[in-house]
């Protein structure tokens, strides 16, 4: 027996977050014992501060590694059988999600003291769910994927019920836990019947051997598909998603709607690019119609909600379906820009988010629309932030969220002219058709902030220092994202997706 | 002697899952008779040349699974009136159904089985093998579930204890 020709360069910003999340109930516990060492006792306050800096800092090292990797070339971890490709792609990925999930970590702070609900297992789950993101965004075989997403999801459902006095929290922990251990049982079932018709569980041998007649086949690639797209919640897999978002801690329900995302969505495009280009004509009428429903369904629901929650559900559900029309196209364009929307999409989200998580007050979250009313008299920091979220999420010039649509929607009218498609042309009619559906219910935020008079109440929380820090840099990229997409994109992650032509390379 | 201690453990295995069935009035009886029937096949399976799926027979069914039902009858103190399958006959009816279809399929394949067998190397499916392919080709999955095992502990601390001070 020979020993297994091993990278661990490759898998070392993993390490780092894996031990970061095994140390973090350790730092707990003695936070709570300095009693020891100072004469005083540390108040909670104090230890969820640090705890939440050394999180932070956790991230910023494995963002650092993994920013360094990005120029490098395409590595993996265990050479004789790769389960893992740590490539462009995969760097792109894993510092949006980095980034994320890093200003998250650093807002959370005093957000979880403001809901008295500060308590150190929160780090190490979070730190074990970015951990099973970044597994999940390189993974190149079945089972890497399956454990990855495991280790993502099983921290998520135990964070969406950490507020364990609120029933509403529970009830979202409960129904993300029911309906993600359906999505997992559907990919695994999926997955062994992949395995059974094949015999292999790696993407590229799995894209090789795929032979189109054979039913087992397709019902497997069929449930895989199902089992991912619960993830993501596209239309019809997407009931769950207001419900959970409502009812969990509002910084949870940012992750769940960026990182998480982020992670699933570099699942499938790996799965898409590896190992389903042979079925791409069979799949491509059913994503078809995946995507007009995803993003019908999620703006015109999103109108009528009246909790901001919801409505940001809604809007993830709907942006879900932008992102599949760039899968759809299929070109190497469309890929680019699906990459660079989930930046620009990561930030604007967060930042909506954490101007409700903000808001939170005493145990209380603010989350009504009408809650928002006078906000630009009480607090016109948040407000700005608020309104520059809404205004890149609806698409507007001049953000980042507009150019991420422009990008998809270039590459699906391209590849339409390309291969004389009307379908795919039909898809840009309907999306462009959609972001202006969005209009309504995205700039009926800031009407309410700026023009509404404040209900009688206490005044919201002043922002603390760090969560300050967060909703700027939000506030920052978006614009900024906007103007200079192509600039900033290259500084903030290293990757040029938006000029790579071989964001997937196919090797090792 | 192989074939002797072959019908002993599959009239083990039988009698145990007909225990189990026949039984169904006193639950823990019946949990039981599963495990009977639980170890009876983890023996099959050692002699079978498969140690590693015997012994995991073992730990997991026969003891961690079993285990957990029995925690969950005793804590519930459900009877046979609780449960009542026999109040319900739609259930019962779909319970024979199941079990008919799920006969019918394994006799199907037992039916459709060429022979002879393939061949496989002696160590195929031994402990040793199983433990090379864990620590070789499937070594970062194997380490990422040792995390997975972590969280999942840190998840259920989180949830269930009790708030200090």
């Amino acid at each position: 027996m020979t020993a297994p020709d091993l990278d661990l360069g490759a898998v070392a910003p993993l390490c780092v977050v894996a031990v970061g999340a095994a140390l973090m109930p350790l730092l707990d516990v003695l936070l709570g014992r300095t009693k020891t060492f100072l004469s005083r006792p540390v108040t909670a306050a104090w230890a969820g501060t640090v705890m939440s800096l050394a999180t932070t800092g956790v991230l910023s090292i494995a963002l650092v590694m993994c920013f360094d990797a990005a120029g490098a070339a395409p590595r993996t971890f265990n050479r004789d059988h790769p389960m893992i490709l740590m490539d462009g792609m995969t760097s792109f990925l894993n510092i949006v999600i980095l980034i994320g999930s890093l200003l998250t970590a650093l807002a959370s702070g005093k957000f979880l003291a403001d809901l008295a609900i500060n308590r150190g297992e929160y780090y190490a789950l979070l730190l074990a769910a970015v951990l099973g993101m970044m597994l999940l965004v390189a993974s190149t075989n079945l089972m890497m994927l399956f454990v990855g997403l495991e280790l993502m999801s099983i921290p998520i459902y135990a964070m969406a019920g950490f507020r364990r006095d609120s029933l509403r929290s529970n009830e979202s922990a409960l129904k993300y836990f029911l309906v993600g251990s359906f999505a997992s049982g559907i990919l695994l079932y999926g997955t062994a019947l992949i395995y059974g018709a094949t015999g292999t569980l790696s993407l590229l041998e799995i894209g090789a051997r795929f032979d189109v007649d054979d039913p087992v086949l397709l019902i497997g690639s069929g449930l895989l598909l199902v089992g991912l797209a619960f993830k993501i919640a596209t239309v019809p897999f997407h009931q769950w998603a207001p419900d959970v978002y409502e009812g969990a801690p509002t910084l949870v329900s940012g992750l769940m709607a960026t990182t998480v995302k982020v992670a699933a969505f570099g699942a499938l495009l790996r799965v898409f690019q590896m190992a389903f280009g042979p079925i791409d004509d069979l799949l491509y009428p059913a994503l078809w119609v995946m995507a007009v429903l995803t993003m019908t369904v999620g703006n015109v629901m999103a109108i009528i909600q009246q909790n901001t929650k919801r409505m940001l559900a809604y809007s993830s559900v709907a942006h879900t379906g932008y992102l599949l029309v760039g899968i759809l196209v299929g070109t190497q364009v469309g890929i680019s820009a699906v990459l660079f929307y989930l930046l620009a999409y990561t930030f604007m989200t967060l930042g909506a988010f954490g101007v409700v998580a903000v808001l939170a007050h005493a145990g209380r979250e603010r989350e009504r629309i009408a809650d928002l009313a006078g906000l630009a008299n009480s607090r016109i920091f948040l407000a700005a932030v608020m309104t520059i979220c809404m205004v890149s999420l609806a698409g507007i010039p001049g953000t980042a969220g507009f150019m991420g649509k422009f990008y998809i929607f270039r590459a699906v009218v391209e590849q339409a002219i390309a291969t004389e498609s009307s379908s795919l042309l039909w898809l840009a009619v309907i999306g462009v058709l959609n972001s202006a559906i969005s209009l309504v219910y995205y700039l009926r935020v800031p009407m309410v902030m700026f023009m509404r008079e404040p209900e009688p109440g206490p005044e919201p929380d002043r922002s603390g220092t760090f969560e300050g820090l967060v909703l700027a840099v939000c506030a920052a990229a978006v614009i900024l994202l906007g103007i200079w997409p192509e600039d900033l994109n290259l500084i903030l992650t290293r990757v040029d997706v938006l000029h790579w032509a071989s964001v997937a390379s196919a090797s090792p | 002697m192989e074939s002797i201690l072959f019908w002993v453990f599959s009239i083990a295995a039988i009698g145990g899952a007909l225990g189990m069935v026949g039984t169904l009035r006193n639950t823990v009886y019946s949990a039981l008779w599963l495990v009977v029937s639980m170890l009876a096949l983890a023996c099959l399976f050692i002699m079978l040349n498969a140690q590693f799926v015997g012994l995991i027979q073992i730990m997991v069914y026969a003891g961690a699974i079993v285990v957990l039902f029995l925690f969950v009858v005793m804590l519930l103190n459900l009877t046979g009136g609780v449960m009542g399958a026999e109040e319900q006959p739609l259930l019962k009816f779909v319970g024979v159904a199941l079990a008919v279809a799920v006969s019918l399929q394994l006799g199907s394949i037992l039916l459709r089985i060429e022979l002879p067998w393939p061949e496989v190397s002696p160590e195929y499916g031994t402990t040793a093998e199983i433990g090379r392919a864990l620590y070789t080709d499937y070594l970062l999955p194997f380490e990422v579930a040792g995390v997975l095992l972590l969280a999942a502990i840190v998840a259920a601390l989180a949830m269930a204890k009790r708030e200090r001070g």
